[in-house]
């Protein structure tokens, strides 16, 4: 291991990387165990290291923020402005986290400033009501009710640390390519949600062109965080948490190129170290029907360190088997006409829903299997690389037998689909006028919408339990003293199934600072 | 074994086979597996030009570029600033393996596919996606 070590230090080039270095690189790929390397640096055996067996700190400071997507950085500058020292680490080079390879949505509303400027009603009540109505059950109705209230000004506060958003509004579905900043980046408009709560658009996203806005929203946080002061670390990643003998987290064993370091925290350390995507054992151990989806979608930190780390030091941990499962079926817009059926060949959801929902519907109630089918106006045009075509005829009978539907079950649902759409009604799931048409132009096709065959994107949303103020709490209901978390290592504002882009990144940039700043108060206020 | 390597990044495919060391062979790719092996990839990169560059760059034409000098594409770790070598199959392979043990400061935030045959489908994949524009009209 010694060796290898030497031979990956050696790579570093100091210039121009030539062929011999790619050369040596190779050496070092092949002499090296893959999966050692990838996994990191051995772990101590035990889940969490008692105060007393750890002999000197290497380093000291009041906060320590563990991760730096939206939540660790909007932690750290919160921690910031309480004037204590804070220093923030990233197991990975770079700073940013899942959130800067993000669309860069923040769900807002309540009237945010932007939102004023474009004459676009909403309200806080409104707003609350579409998340509790149209997500999971059972939600943390305390963290919903005070992230609609603060909206606005959480708004604000993205804005003076200097994300820009842009003066413009789109009523396209689907993350704006073009650079308007907001939009209906959710279910809002789709039944049943349009008629439990008045929609409004809440995506709020940097008005940049192409789909990157999550970069955009990260440089302007991070330029921030480096006018602010606040010391960062890369390479260095959480392995275990520091416990006094009275419970109290005091500090973190974190591994880097040149071994282990020891990090004392005196005020609090925050957990902000993304999901669990791309930790495939774990994956299928808590959340199987996300494990089943094509692509784990995430930061390649994504590996549920801080989650296992707070979870050994006695924290509950939430919803673990939920996330987003994505079928991103539009744009363009014309697919939406098309009808989307399960392997019974029947409907189970209106074609338009946001793509978190349908995809939800699809891997956790429909057995991960699903086509859509189209006539000619609804097919797709153009070649796409995410849902293959399994079958394409000029007479339905002919393209359910090759898709193999059950006899007669696609005919019967789209003479059921077509008698009610001639006349502008979708008895079964209220499809919107927009999209709703009978399918009648041949050739008819088959998209394959499965969870193991289209491009289908997921993301975990288990976590630790937190407070409002990030405290995490034990399975008792009992914060752990000196613990903090935020983004998606806690259970937060995202549940399943995902109703709008935006609540995750929300999520993390509203409660991050909030767990930052009862950090820096070492859980006293 | 340098020696070898070396050429390996300048052989063709077929070539290559009668050469290489252990371990380093370049499996026969599934363009279609290589499909979704490729989705986690599109976090950041796209292969159709039209989509331009994300967090990395996009990756139209991509084998037989030199590494790391996309116009437009502002976000190079230095070691790919100064890169000199050529975008192969054979080398795509080998960095994906392992990134951070081949350079060691990249910026890419993925952990590369530690399946061989996943490389050789993503690959497959790319091969094709690559040089495809998704503007044509889709083939019945």
């Amino acid at each position: 291991m010694d060796r290898e070590r030497e031979q990956g230090a050696a790579l570093k080039p100091a210039k121009g990387v030539r062929r011999r270095q790619i050369l040596a690189g190779v050496g070092a790929v092949f002499g090296t165990g893959l999966a050692a390397s990838i996994a990191g640096a051995q772990s101590p055996p035990q889940s969490t290291v008692a105060r007393s067996e750890v002999r000197s700190w290497d380093i000291t400071t009041d906060v320590l923020v563990a991760g730096s997507g939206a939540a660790g950085v909007c932690a750290a500058l919160e921690a910031k402005t309480q004037n204590v020292e804070v220093l923030l680490i990233e197991s990975l080079p770079r700073l940013g986290g899942a959130s800067a390879m993000s669309g860069g949505v923040v769900y807002a509303g309540g009237g945010t400033s932007l939102q004023r400027a474009l004459n676009i009603e909403d309200s806080v009540e409104a707003m609350y009501e579409f998340i509790v109505t149209s997500g999971s059950r059972h939600p943390q109705l305390d963290k919903i009710q005070l992230y609609c209230e603060s909206s606005p000004a959480h708004f604000d506060w993205l804005v003076a640390q200097g994300v820009t958003y842009k003066q413009s509004f789109t009523k396209a579905k689907g993350l704006p390519f073009g650079d308007e900043s907001l939009y209906y980046s959710g279910n809002e408009l789709a039944w049943p949600s349009a008629e439990l709560a008045r929609p409004a658009p809440r995506g709020h996203v940097p008005g940049v062109p192409g789909m990157n806005g999550g970069r955009t929203l990260m440089e302007a946080l991070l330029a921030r965080l480096k006018k602010l002061g606040v010391a960062t670390r890369t390479g260095l990643a959480g392995q275990r948490l520091v416990v006094e003998n009275d419970g109290r987290v005091v500090g973190m064993v974190v591994e880097g190129a040149s071994g282990t370091v020891n990090i004392r925290a005196r005020n609090g350390v925050v957990l902000a170290c993304g999901g669990f995507i791309h930790n495939r054992d774990m994956l299928r151990r808590y959340a199987p029907e996300l494990y089943d989806c094509s692509v784990p979608w995430g930061n390649a930190g994504d590996l549920g360190g801080g989650i296992n780390m707070g979870i050994a030091a006695g924290a509950e941990a939430l919803r673990m088997h939920q996330g987003f499962a994505i079928a991103p079926m539009y744009p363009p817009e014309n697919v939406l006409s098309g009808i989307v059926v399960n392997a019974s060949g029947q409907r189970f959801i209106s074609e338009e829903s946001y793509h978190g929902v349908l995809g939800h519907a699809i891997a956790f109630h429909q057995q991960g299997k699903a086509w859509l089918i189209t006539d000619s106006a609804s097919s797709y045009s153009f070649a796409q690389d995410n849902f293959p075509l399994v079958a394409r005829s000029n007479t339905l009978g002919d393209l359910a037998a090759l898709a193999g539907f059950p006899q007669g079950a696609l005919q019967h649902t789209l003479a059921y689909y077509n008698r009610f759409a001639s006349v502008g009604r979708d008895p079964l799931f209220q499809k919107n006028h927009q999209f709703l048409r009978p399918l009648q132009g041949p050739p008819y096709s088959a998209w394959d919408v499965s969870v193991d065959r289209a491009f289908f994107p997921a993301h975990t949303f288990g976590g630790l339990h937190t407070d409002v103020d990030g405290r995490v709490i034990n399975s008792f209901g009992d914060a752990i003293p000196g613990l903090f978390a935020a983004g998606r290592t806690v259970a937060g504002l995202p549940t399943a199934p995902y109703i709008a882009s935006g609540l995750s990144v929300g999520d993390c940039s509203f409660f991050g600072r909030r767990a930052g700043i009862a950090a820096a108060q070492g859980g006293t206020a | 074994m340098a020696l070898r390597l070396f050429l390996l990044a300048l052989l063709p495919l077929a070539a290559v086979a009668q050469i290489e060391e252990p371990g380093t062979r370049l499996l026969e790719g599934d363009a279609e597996r290589g499909r979704l092996v490729f989705g986690q990839c599109r976090t950041c990169h796209y292969p159709d030009p039209a989509m331009g560059h994300n967090n990395g760059p996009n990756l139209h034409r991509i084998f037989g570029r030199v590494a790391g000098k996309q116009e437009g594409f502002e976000y190079y770790s230095e070691t790919f600033k100064q890169a000199e070598f050529v975008w192969t199959p054979q080398l795509l392979n080998l960095w994906l393996a392992n990134p951070r043990a081949m350079f060691p400061d990249s910026t890419m935030m993925s952990l590369g596919v530690v399946d061989a045959q996943q490389r050789a489908d993503l690959i497959a994949y790319l091969k094709q996606a690559s040089v495809k524009k998704l503007t044509q009209e889709d083939p019945p």
